[in-house]
């Protein structure tokens, strides 16, 4: 296993009227936050909130090219980016103990935070694919390049893993400073990773290593 | 943290304590035990509460040490507000060190509260002081400043520092309106109004009147000898003798003392401190051997000198002489200014707050109940004592603790 310090490229916010970040995505131009009662987009240039909808947003984010999944209580909400509308809604695999989500392969990745797993479902059904375990409380997730990664976060100590979607096995460790928590995680799809801060109310850029030969 | 906790924790904060509940009702992880604890507490069923706060604590691994002292801080806030005083206030200064050493200062200022309120309680007022000075109120929220500034009046009233009370429940109701949260807004109020209760009574030269508390400190600052029937205390500018010990010799003083400039027969003396009904010489023996051993205490304000019929109260220099006492003569009168804050006590933290035995305590509430004073409320070790609700009782003079010459 590789294990590297994480290199914090660049860090957003806090930003007025949001204290907290629970999830983030990206879709390809502006940083999507969670923030309990909206969800805020982000340009990642400027550093500026552009946007953002009022809609339920306790834990994970995701888009899947077209629409947000949003996790709300205990339920993945469907919206439409433009209008802000609630398209569909299905129920989280976790049961509300739910925090990270991704949008990766044409199914949504859920961490089950306390469950310590991570489950591949159905976006249209909800239903439950498949269960990865992990041995860490799993806050934010997402896919790049192939690989999966997720974010751990007990008390001072916080990392980003890359791990086997197979076995479940750690392949690559990024950890960041002490006291420096992820409560959700997301690629830009290029030398980036997103980590929304929680309580710091904060979204941090971190540099993604390079992609080593298998 | 994870959807439904965030959820319900917004819930929390916007007072919606059934939504939160609603939320995390059917689970049992550490941080819904403490959402849970924490809405039953608002709730007022701080039995259930302490429970479940209890069981959250227990449950966070070692990693979650944060989460872990907020709910221990938790616990000491239900303990102090059933005035268990008996609760362990280590784990209370551990609990702080972590979140300080965290830097969650909001709850370690919170918790710093706590601890000098329970010290307030006990009367030990440089403590509490010592404990408050390493918070910054201009840092803390609202509600949190509002109780900070509580405890920062109750020290400077216990201190008889009247001005600065006034300005820290200036301050208090200021941080109260901006929570518009109705019950901290009202408990400000009712603190506040202390400042506008007669708290003693004063007794010179035959006459009698009420003072308020801003009273009371004019006449200690004024030079003149004070009587102090409240605290059984003798004092002159910064000097004190203390006589609550000594019942006697108080007595003897309260009497000379409201007869001054006037003597006092040997007949009165011996029945106010001795109960004494018919006079013979053994009692003139003993009233001589009483009043010498005064004339030794009060050596640095006072001589009693003989007069015909009895004995005279002569104070050192152009001293007036005052004498100050419960705006109701009342027997059990500490138990009552302490019953009379409105919460309800068990016998025990009666006791530690009193420094008296357990047993002088519960003589003391059964004497105040059979004469419909203190009423109890349950049975056995979860009996709790409250006073009646009728006109508060003034309190503040006769709470334990050190007046601003001790």
């Amino acid at each position: 296993m590789k294990k590297s310090e994480a290199e914090i490229l660049r860090e957003y916010g806090p930003f007025p009227g949001a204290d907290h970040v629970h999830g983030v995505t990206f879709d390809g131009r502006n940083v999507w936050f969670a923030s309990g009662d909206k969800i805020n987009a982000l340009d990642p240039e400027s550093g500026s909130t552009v946007r953002s909808i009022d809609v339920a947003a306790h834990a994970g984010t995701a888009f899947d090219g077209k629409h947000l999944f949003q996790i709300a209580e205990d339920r993945i909400q469907k919206i439409d980016p433009d209008t802000g509308r609630v398209l569909a809604t299905i129920p989280a695999p976790g049961g509300g103990g739910d925090s990270g989500l991704a949008w990766a392969e044409g199914s949504l990745w859920v961490g089950q935070y306390r469950g310590r797993r991570i489950h591949q479902i159905d976006p249209e059904t909800g239903t439950i694919l498949r269960t990865i375990e992990s041995k860490r409380v799993v806050t934010g997730v997402t896919w790049v390049d192939g690989e999966l990664w997720h974010g751990t976060w007990e008390g001072d100590d916080s990392d980003l893993r890359h791990i086997d979607p197979e076995t479940g096995a750690v392949l690559e460790r990024i950890v960041m400073p002490s006291g420096t928590g992820v409560s959700g995680l997301e690629s830009d799809g290029g030398e980036r990773f997103f980590c929304g801060g929680g309580v710091s109310g904060t979204i941090r850029a971190v540099r993604r290593p390079k992609k080593h030969a298998p | 943290m994870d959807s439904l906790i965030t959820a319900a924790g917004q819930a929390l904060a916007a007072g919606d304590l059934l939504g939160a509940l609603k939320r995390v009702a059917l689970r049992d992880d550490p941080p819904a035990l403490a959402l849970r604890g924490i809405a039953m507490a608002q709730l007022g069923d701080l039995g259930r509460a302490k429970t479940l706060l209890k069981a959250a604590a227990r449950g966070f691994g070692p990693k979650e040490a944060v989460a872990r002292a907020r709910c221990i801080v938790a616990e000491a806030e239900i303990a102090i507000v059933s005035r268990d005083l008996s609760w362990p206030t280590k784990a209370l200064d551990t609990a702080r060190a972590t979140l300080e050493a965290h830097g969650d200062t909001l709850n370690s200022a919170h918790a710093r509260n706590l601890g000098a309120r329970r010290l307030l309680l006990l009367g030990r007022l440089d403590e509490a002081e010592h404990l408050l000075a390493g918070v910054d109120p201009s840092r803390l929220t609202p509600p949190a400043r509002a109780t900070h500034e509580l405890v920062v009046a109750g020290i400077a009233v216990r201190r008889l520092q009247t001005g600065a009370a006034a300005s820290a429940f200036a301050r208090a109701s200021e941080a109260a309106q901006a929570t518009s949260i109705a019950a901290l807004i009202a408990e400000v109020e009712g603190a506040a109004a202390i400042l506008k209760t007669p708290a003693a009574r004063l007794l010179s030269r035959g006459d009698e009147r009420l003072l308020l508390l801003e009273d009371v400190e004019t006449l200690l600052a004024s030079g003149a000898l004070v009587i102090d029937a409240c605290r059984n205390i003798i004092r002159c500018e910064a000097s004190a003798v203390p006589l609550a010990s000594r019942p006697v010799l108080f007595a003897l003083t309260r009497t000379l003392g409201e007869a001054w400039p006037g003597d006092v027969s040997r007949r009165t003396l011996l029945a106010r401190a001795f109960g004494a009904k018919h006079v013979d010489e053994s009692h003139r023996a003993r009233l001589r051997v009483e009043i010498g051993r005064l004339r030794d205490e009060l050596r640095a304000f006072a001589n009693i000198s003989a007069t015909s019929d009895g004995f005279r109260l002569v104070p050192h220099g152009d001293h007036a002489v005052a004498v100050l006492a419960p705006p109701v003569d009342e027997r059990h009168a500490a138990v009552l200014a302490l019953l009379g804050d409105g919460e309800a006590w068990s016998s025990s933290a009666l006791a530690i707050a009193l420094s008296l035995s357990p047993r002088t305590v519960q003589r003391a509430l059964e004497e105040l109940s059979s004469e419909g004073k203190a009423l109890p409320v349950g049975r056995g070790r979860a009996r709790r004592w409250v006073i009646p609700p009728v006109p508060t009782f003034p309190t503040i003079l006769l709470l334990p603790g050190p007046l601003p010459s001790d």
